[in-house]
């Protein structure tokens, strides 16, 4: 190893790659390394920089700032104490959940759930042969390749368009009621649910296709039983998600009017009654994570049951199983 | 110059027992450690290791006892175990990770001594011109050198590979071994290396110790490796079975005249 130069400058340099460690290979290589580091670092400074004028921008055009939440935090404090509103319990401060609870009862959240929920189902239910149909079409293996794509872009257009805004093409069609918002689910579903059936196919493997064409099957046969059978389980998985999705699009439909939780949601905030808001999103979040969970549990079953494992344990089983299992992958 | 010194040593995985009372001693030497699959090799490995508890027995390096991982043991693993999304060269810097504070490593401002030392590393397995590249764009016999370029960075005493080629082609094989012998030799390290392939092992190995259901079969030199300790160890119909693959696929040719049926 050379002696190290004394001077800053020089140890700068070296720190750099700009000046030569040594004469050996090894050294050599070093110098190259720091070298190449250095020239990594610039372009991550240029990076940098990038990203702060971006950040900057788009911080503007955001209209975000920190003065905003500064003067309006007490405001947001004051609702704080109506979004929960306290009370004592013999004694013991809490949220006062008499109030949600009569409000509940008052505006029949629960007949709202069911709306919203069947908005969903609705949606998904009728929406499901067209999304077989577009996502088939647009598989590769089905429709070959230039003409698969008039499909896709059929799909990729109505995925372009927020559910929330097809709900608005609709509203000649069928007014601002759940109507419009099941018409507005039935097209997102299609673009949505017909995406993830292509995706599903490009990845199936060849063989058992291959197997069912050499029985001599026709084209629509192969498809059907060399294709779709081997995805059956995805599809019906695939389905729950989209289900799942629906129910939440369901609620934000409503915030415009398309009836159901979202409705009663954007009536409390228009009149600002804040306690009644939070029992509605309070019912949103149990029916939301009522919905996920069984959605969650049908797809572990087909999972599970792919493995040759067929599942049926309660409910109370899994809730005790499952920080254990979590636990153990974790260790392993 | 190093002594390994295994008493004992004993493993069981619930009713499973992999290692059965062994004991035995090398010292300064290339050991290659035979076997079928599952007769203990890798249990033996990682218990010397300290990746596995051993349930009884002493494992002793240059008479101090081992436990739990230390710099002083260099492991290889078959699957090369390397940071795949980083350079070759900071792949072998782990190596020096002991020698180095959290926040050293992690702006790597460890000793320039250490620094040479990685390139070094990848100098000995000839990988020097390739140390910047990363690891997950070389092929797999070079990702297994820098593997022992990251263990000879420790500065170990005793070098362990287990099934350091297995999942290589035959001339990648080669050229692996060739290293990882040059490797024990240059840092005059003892090195205890797992192999399945009989041929290899007569060409590299300057001892062998076999296990056979978890004991302990033979601890031999190069000229008692005889056909029949072989056929002994894996059974007849696999020895022949072994040389008739590598008569097909054009591995190199077995060395050692003893070992070919």
């Amino acid at each position: 190893m050379s002696p190290r130069p004394r001077s800053a400058s020089g140890r700068i340099r070296e720190y750099f790659g700009l000046a030569d460690l040594g004469e050996s290979a090894v050294e050599r290589k070093l110098t190259e390394l720091k070298r190449r580091k250095t020239v990594r670092r610039l372009w991550t400074a240029v990076a940098a920089v990038a990203l702060a004028i971006l950040l900057d921008f788009s911080l503007d055009r955001a209209e975000f700032s920190l003065g905003m939440l500064v003067q309006y935090f007490p405001e947001f404090v004051r609702a704080l104490g109506d979004y929960f509103p306290p009370t004592t319990y013999y004694g013991i401060p809490f949220v006062d959940v008499r109030q949600y609870w009569a409000f509940i009862l008052a505006e029949d959240l629960f007949h709202q759930s069911v709306v919203t929920v069947s908005i969903a189902f609705a949606g998904t239910v009728i929406g499901l042969p067209g999304a077989l149909l577009l996502g088939v079409l647009a598989s590769e293996r089905v429709v070959p390749y230039p003409f698969n794509f008039v499909f896709r872009l059929t799909m990729s257009t109505i995925r372009s368009i927020p559910a929330l805004v097809w709900a608005l093409i609709f509203i000649p069609l069928g007014g601002v009621s759940p109507f419009t918002g099941t018409l507005a689910i039935i097209v997102d579903t299609t673009g949505y649910l017909g995406r993830l059936f292509t995706d599903e196919l490009e990845e199936i493997e060849t063989g058992p296709i291959e197997g069912v064409r050499s029985t001599g099957a026709n084209k629509s046969q192969t498809i059907t039983f060399g294709m779709l059978s081997q995805v059956f389980r995805q599809f019906i998985a695939w389905i729950a998600f989209v289900l799942e999705h629906n129910v939440r699009v369901a609620i934000t439909l409503g915030l415009i009017g398309a009836g159901g939780l979202g409705l009663v949601l954007d009536t409390q905030r228009r009149t600002f009654n804040y306690t009644e808001m939070m029992a509605c999103i309070i019912v949103i979040v149990l029916l939301s994570g009522t919905v996920e969970l069984l959605s969650q549990r049908l797809r572990s079953y087909l999972r599970d049951d792919e493995k040759g494992e067929a599942d049926s344990r309660g409910f109370l089983r899994i809730l005790v199983e499952t920080p254990r299992k979590i636990a153990e992958s974790a260790l392993k | 110059m190093s002594t390994l010194r295994v008493e004992n040593l004993t493993k069981t995985y619930g009713d499973v027992t992999a290692l059965r009372d062994v004991s035995f001693e090398i010292e300064d030497e290339f050991v290659v450690l035979l076997g079928q699959s599952g007769a203990g090799k890798s249990t033996m490995l990682r218990c010397i290791n300290g990746l596995t508890e051993p349930t009884s027995g002493e494992i002793y390096l240059d008479g101090e006892p081992l436990s739990g991982s230390r710099p002083t043991v260099g492991m290889i693993f078959q699957q090369h175990n390397l940071v795949e999304g980083v350079s070759a060269y900071l792949n072998a810097l782990t190596g020096a990770l002991d020698r180095a504070t959290l926040i050293e490593s992690l702006f790597q401002w460890n000793d320039r001594a250490d620094k040479l030392r990685a390139l070094e590393a990848l100098e000995t397995v000839g990988l020097l011109d390739e140390a910047h590249q990363r690891v997950s764009r070389m092929s797999g016999g070079q990702q297994q050198r820098v593997g022992i370029a990251r263990a000879l960075v420790q500065d170990p005493d005793l070098l362990l590979a287990d099934e350091p080629v297995a999942s290589l082609d035959p001339a990648s094989a080669e050229t692996v071994m060739r290293y990882l012998k040059k490797a024990a030799t240059v840092h005059e390290a003892t090195a205890l290396v797992s192999l399945h392939q009989v041929n290899v092992a007569a060409h590299f190995g300057e001892r062998f110790v076999g296990l056979r259901d978890g004991r302990l079969a033979f601890d031999i030199g190069r000229d008692e490796l005889t056909q029949e300790r072989v056929d002994d160890l894996y059974g007849d119909v696999e020895t022949v079975a072994l040389a008739e693959r590598h008569a097909v696929d054009g591995s190199p040719a077995v060395e050692d005249r003893r070992v070919r049926p």
